[in-house]
């Protein structure tokens, strides 16, 4: 990388249809990159694939804060009713699974949602309050009824002429220079 | 896909129809000998094997209804498979609850509340009994033969509407037939609620007739619907290799199931705790005792074999399929999700015969007054074998319409949509 690309975000580009978008996209993809993105006005089933993307890791920690939330009322309510200050109530045990899992089940959902929630923040590196793409002056009517395609410069492929050329190969419009 | 030449599956019915008649022939005389020398567990066989296929049954006209309602775009090509298999509720009602309901023998045998002469544990007869005198507006014998008979009516009629105006549009191509099939879909499924509650009150329920819960009816249709959808996946596997749905159901539809599995095994989580969980709590004798002839031997005092039937219902039937199912891939490769949904199919067995078994057997040389009926007998083969019986009339009834009817829904407006399911 020179110096020049240092100050450069990417180059981008813009389709008019949706085939075209999409069987760029798939092009992109078996040309090995994994730094770039595809924006477009509405959701286009089958983009996750033709872009290659995995899974969502979100469950994982959707997954881990279940089970901490699980483990968390359980030690709440053994703490509370058992430990520190015993009382029977309705005869029953001072702790058991049983009567207090309303609890233990709610603090399972709570930090599960925690997780799905805050998950998703880290994942998508939220916030951010502001992006590079946001100074192309075409950008808004990728909201509206164009579709982009940003090739980024922190990718290991990019180099500025070959992945404009690359682009062009692609049938992208408009092709830019997004600078940092 | 051309009704022209139904698919070489089909041709198996009368093997299938043959395997139902025997096993139910068998299933039938051990009832009738047992009846004869005042044993009810070989008919509690009858009905147990009748009333999985009921509740596998209702649950699917249930999913036929509800993606009716919903317009499920992935459904059509499933659904056709329930419709066809539908048309064995109202057979299996009539030829395992309905004689079971009906024959004097048979009624006394199984609902002791229909016997005013049955011991109750404690030594006093039903027909000196407060708490069915309290109750007998609604536990005599006339209403609940004509309560039987009524679902028979009402889910026979259900299942005779959905499949005509399914099976008429197959050669009309009417789109009519798509909305006329939703206004009975809406309409069906509040009746259909009614009707199942009232069915597991009257047949599982009133197996202890002193006990209650409200929640009985809709534990019943988490069964019902958790085991539609394990027949379902199991089916399904089968029609995509080397039947009519090959090369047709992919990954997406195997998805949605998946989900619905592991929505469902919450779902009856939920109702089934949450019954436990008021009992236990409130801790009134006339509701305990359902689970503490379900727990403790009453005679020793230690836990009984039926405890560990709980235990297998809370590790087998939902920590086991619903932490599998909890991962994507589960739900997604056809060998994974097979295996969770045989997993559910023998827990709601297992489910049924917690449900249906256990009861207060009148023994005056305990000190409690009873004994518990055991878990592990020989008769859990003649359940086996009715639930084998069974099914072997409601594939026969299946693979016979399969003959007869289109297999894929090839004019359903949603059909393309439903064959080019995707994620």
């Amino acid at each position: 990388m020179n110096e020049r690309n240092e100050r450069i975000h990417g180059v981008a580009c813009i389709f008019r249809k949706v085939p075209d978008v999409f069987h760029a996209a798939e092009k992109v993809r078996d040309a090995g990159w994994k730094n770039w993105d595809v924006h477009t006005p509405f959701p286009i089933h089958g983009m996750d694939q033709a872009m290659g993307l995995p899974r969502s890791p979100v469950p994982r920690l959707t997954l881990l804060g279940g089970v901490t939330g699980f483990i968390t009322g359980c030690l709440l309510t053994w703490y509370m009713n058992s430990y520190d200050y015993p009382l029977i109530v309705g005869g029953k045990p001072y702790w058991s699974v049983i009567f207090p899992f309303p609890v233990i089940y709610e603090c399972t959902i709570l930090l599960a949602a925690f997780g799905t929630f805050f998950g998703q923040f880290i994942f998508n590196r939220l916030p951010r309050h502001n992006h590079p793409l946001f100074d192309l002056p075409n950008f808004a009517r990728i909201s509206d009824d164009t579709f982009m395609i940003v090739l980024e410069a922190r990718d290991p492929q990019f180099h500025l002429d070959e992945s404009r050329n690359f682009l062009q190969s692609l049938g992208g419009q408009e092709i830019t220079v997004i600078r940092d | 896909m051309s009704s022209s030449s139904p698919h070489a599956l089909t041709a198996h019915w009368k093997k299938f129809l043959a395997l139902g008649v025997a096993a139910l022939a068998v299933v039938w005389v051990f009832a009738y000998i047992g009846v004869g020398h005042h044993e009810n567990r070989q008919a509690l066989s009858v009905l147990v094997g009748s009333l999985f296929w009921v509740s596998v049954l209702i649950g699917m006209l249930l999913l036929t209804m509800i993606t009716r309602v919903f317009d499920a775009g992935w459904a059509p090509l499933v659904r056709r498979n329930w419709e066809l298999l539908i048309e064995a509720l109202p057979v299996v009602l009539l030829i395992g609850v309905v004689p079971l309901a009906f024959l004097p023998e048979f009624r006394h045998a199984l609902w002791d509340w229909t016997d005013p002469a049955h011991v109750l544990a404690g030594g006093h007869t039903v027909g000196h009994d407060p708490i069915l005198q309290a109750k007998s507006w609604f536990l005599n014998e006339p209403f609940f033969l004509v309560r039987i008979g009524l679902y028979v009516l009402v889910f026979g009629v259900l299942v005779t509407l959905l499949r005509r105006w399914s099976f008429a549009q197959d050669t009309d191509r009417t789109a009519g037939h798509t909305h006329r099939l939703h206004a009975v879909s809406a309409v069906g499924i509040p009746i259909s609620a009614v009707a199942l509650t009232m069915l597991a009150f009257d047949c599982l329920m009133a197996l202890s007739y002193h006990w209650f819960s409200t929640m009985y009816g809709v534990w019943f249709f988490a069964l019902s619907i958790r085991l539609a959808l394990a027949v379902t996946v199991i089916l399904t596997y089968k029609l995509s290799n080397g039947g009519w749905l090959d090369g047709l159901l992919n990954q997406a539809h195997r998805h949605v199931l998946g989900c619905l599995m592991l929505a469902f095994t919450v779902f009856w989580a939920y109702i089934s705790f949450s019954q436990y969980f008021l009992i236990y709590t409130a801790n009134i004798p006339e509701e305990t005792f359902w689970y503490n002839i379900r727990e403790i031997d009453a005679a020793t005092g230690l836990k009984s074999e039926w405890w560990s039937v709980s235990m297998y219902l809370i590790f087998g039937f939902f920590f086991l399929p619903f932490l599998s199912l909890l991962f994507y891939r589960t739900k997604i490769i056809a060998d994974r999700l097979l295996t969770v949904a045989w997993i559910i199919l023998i827990g709601g067995i297992v489910d049924l015969w917690f449900n249906a078994i256990p009861r207060q057997v009148y023994d005056k040389s305990t000190p409690e007054g009873f004994v518990v009926t055991p878990f592990l007998t020989s008769s859990l083969l003649l359940d086996l074998a009715a639930i084998i019986g069974f099914g072997g009339i409601v594939f026969a009834i299946f693979l016979r319409g399969a003959a007869k009817h289109e297999t894929i829904p090839v004019h359903d407006p949603r059909i393309l949509e439903s064959i080019n399911y995707h994620e």
